[in-house]
């Protein structure tokens, strides 16, 4: 995913505590994103919710656990 | 129900929904408030008169659902489980209503008496989203308000409201799930032991979704009441999701995920705004790599410049009265008595002299900082750079609450989810240079050695608090797992509220702290005056004679900085014999006073923070880290120095 990109979540692996976690902000299997921003050094991802604006980030690691499809430029 | 004398009302929500400002807009600036989630970590509580009633107001850390998962959350769930609570206000951000719901389902599953608050009402509007109130109490059964908690707009139908429902038969519409769920459940209900209602004394409806949820703990309750209930619960919860094709720990929550969008489409509709606004070209800027790093460090150089320009004005300006005071109070006395009014006298002068200036305008920045949403911001970029050095963006927010007071930016670690993280960001927040170390760096450093060196001594600290993170890492086998956080639009700090914190931390200050530095400059006084002084900083004199290059008077002044860090500095003019530190000390000797000052033992309140929220062997551990930092650090410099 490249940074002003959205996508749908298709899928998130990675355990049940990970998967709570991220759907307790509202990242949820599919839910439409856009990658905001990427932080320097390897840092988080910034992922904004295209439907109520919220925005979350997300550990460089993490992140991989996400899996999206449907890729559409902002 | 019958009626108590007193009404427990708990404020629940999500984190940064405004659960706080709307406790303290009842009850007076009771608790700290931020724009970042988790500003609240611990449940706090108030007793408030409110319709003739007796009411008990419970503040709670936020939670984003009832499966908690840090302490903070972990405290919010077991209060709303205890049954001590008459009603719920659940809070909710109606800018971001749709995530705040989810919560609010399962509040209405504990079948509590409830009432919403819709706060942030005026952003959800300016975003477009319009809410049909009534339909929301149609299809839940509980009544919502629209609030703007920092205006204080409709709180008072708010709490209106929570007692009547309190007076009132509660019947909210539990939500109807998918037909095979709603069969499993009323499978699973036929069998509900009679024993484990004895046990559990819940809702059998709460208790059902609580386990096929994967609640760890309510397995563990059921397992020690009916352990063969537990095993058909938990054939039926895998065969549920199995039918699904869903994870099992998943299956409920996308139920209730459905419920929750289809009761978002019903009372909310979303007008679609274009263009972006001023607060997001802002926000664009502070988060692109370059323009941000520069703005946080930008704004961290201007906060302590600033403190200082501002607290050398204000102390130039008080200095003449003061002056004048000393001489008439020191005149009145002789003997005895002459000692105990220099004591007081210098302590007296030593709080509103040489502290209050400089900590007044560092208290104002920090709480614009803190209620801008910064903190988040600087987390996001920081993150990636603090990885390298065992930390992570979460940390930053304690370090940087740090800068104000060790102890609250202690307690915030309290939102980090995983054990390590939490105890290394503990240790660390100590070698930050809270409000107090930087009255003595600002009124040192700042003053005799200029703003080079004062600049050089909170880099060098920031680099000596990144360097012993990096070492204590490497100690630990598993590498910090990632962040996960929220980030809250940045908002306009509200005056009135800043000046309420604002005399809310300087409240602590003058009923806490200056007492004790008045008692001790009297005891001072009198330990000088018997001599006793003279026997400690003996006893110190191998640590700053021979190892900082310190004369030997300064041994007293950084035994009391272990009580109050500010003592150090104010001692120092009574210790030295002398208002001028300038004409005693070296430049380098400042320095390396300075720098040993701001390193050492956190005070008293830091170790036994230390004790409460890590126990006791974080608390000696870090005492023994500072120590050893500061001795390495102050002494190499020191004798680095002296070649020259």
């Amino acid at each position: 995913m490249k940074v002003g990109e959205t996508a749908v979540i298709s899928t998130i692996t990675g355990g049940k505590n990970l998967r709570l976690r991220l759907s307790g902000l509202g990242i949820r299997q599919g839910k439409r994103i856009r990658l905001v921003r990427a932080a320097p050094f390897r840092g988080p991802l910034l992922v904004e919710d295209v439907t109520s604006g919220a925005r979350t980030m997300i550990g460089h690691g993490m992140a991989g656990s996400v899996e999206v499809c449907d890729h559409a430029p902002s | 129900m019958p009626l108590r004398d007193e009404l427990v009302i708990a404020l629940a929500g999500q984190p940064n929904c405004g659960k706080s400002t709307i406790f303290n807009a009842v009850a007076g600036f009771k608790v700290n408030t931020g724009n970042f989630a988790g500003t609240t970590v611990s449940f706090t509580e108030t007793t408030v008169y409110l319709g003739g009633r007796t009411v008990r107001l419970i503040d709670l850390p936020g939670t984003y659902s009832i499966s908690s998962h840090d302490i903070a959350e972990k405290e919010a769930r077991d209060y709303l489980l205890s049954g001590n609570v008459d009603v719920i206000i659940n809070v909710l951000d109606a800018s971001l209503l749709s995530r705040s719901l989810e919560l609010t389902i399962q509040l209405i599953e504990m079948s509590i008496p409830m009432v919403m608050a819709l706060n942030m009402y005026d952003e959800a509007q300016e975003k477009g989203t319009v809410i049909d109130l009534s339909m929301l109490k149609a299809l839940t059964g509980v009544e919502a308000y629209p609030v703007i908690a920092v205006e204080g707009t409709g709180v008072r139908e708010l709490f209106e409201a929570s007692i009547r429902v309190a007076r009132e038969p509660f019947w909210p519409v539990q939500p109807v799930y998918d037909r095979d769920v709603e069969e499993c459940m009323a499978e699973i209900a036929e069998r509900y032991p009679a024993a484990l209602k004895d046990a559990l004394d819940m809702d059998e409806r709460f208790v059902i979704i609580r386990l096929l949820e994967m609640d760890e703990e309510f397995e563990q309750r059921v397992r020690e009441t009916d352990p063969g209930f537990l095993r058909f619960v938990l054939e039926k919860r895998r065969a549920l999701a199995e039918m699904h094709n869903w994870p099992e720990a998943g299956v409920f929550a996308s139920h209730r995920h459905a419920v929750v969008v289809d009761l978002f489409e019903q009372v909310a509709r979303v007008i679609h705004k274009t263009g972006r606004s001023l607060r997001e070209r802002i926000d664009h800027f502070i988060i692109n790599p370059a323009g941000g790093f520069a703005a946080i460090i930008g704004l961290l150089f201007f906060m302590f410049y600033a403190s200082f320009k501002l607290g050398d004005a204000i102390s130039g300006i008080i200095q003449a009265p003061l002056d004048g005071l000393g001489r008439i109070v020191t005149g009145t006395a002789g003997g005895l008595a002459a000692v105990a009014v220099s004591g007081l006298y210098d302590g007296f002068v030593a709080g509103v002299g040489i502290v209050l200036p400089y900590l007044l305008p560092l208290l104002i920045l920090m709480a614009i900082l803190e209620d801008s949403g910064l903190l988040p911001r600087i987390a996001f970029m920081v993150d990636g750079l603090l990885h390298r050095f065992g930390l992570h963006g979460k940390s930053a927010i304690p370090i940087i609450l740090g800068y104000g007071c060790n102890v609250p930016a202690i307690m915030a670690a309290r939102n980090m989810e995983y054990e390590r993280d939490r105890v290394l960001t503990m240790l660390i927040v100590p070698f930050i240079a809270c409000s107090a170390r930087t009255v003595i760096i600002l009124a040192l450093a700042g003053k005799y050695l200029g703003a080079a060196v004062t600049t050089g001594i909170y880099a060098g600290n920031i680099l000596v608090a990144l360097a012993v993170s990096f070492v204590l890492s490497r100690l630990q086998a598993d590498p910090s797992p990632g962040i996960i956080m929220d980030v809250p639009p940045l908002r306009r700090p509200y005056p009135g509220l800043v000046a309420k914190k604002v005399w809310w931390r300087l409240k602590e200050f003058l009923a806490f702290a200056w007492p004790v530095i008045v008692v001790s400059s009297l005891a001072l006084a009198f330990i000088s005056h018997a001599g006793i002084d003279r026997m400690i900083n003996g006893l110190l004199a191998p640590v700053t004679t021979v190892l900082l290059n310190l004369p030997e008077a300064t041994g007293i002044t950084l035994f009391l900085g272990i009580f109050r860090k500010e003592l150090t500095l104010l001692m120092l003019n009574q210790a030295l014999g002398s208002g001028d530190v300038s004409a005693i000390l070296t430049p380098d000797q400042i320095l390396v006073l300075v720098v040993f000052t701001v390193l050492y033992i956190p005070c008293i309140a830091t170790i036994s923070t230390l004790w409460k929220e890590g126990g006791w062997k974080v608390a000696f551990y870090s005492i023994a880290l500072n120590t050893a930092v500061a001795l390495l650090v102050a002494g190499s410099l020191a004798h680095v120095l002296n070649l020259f």
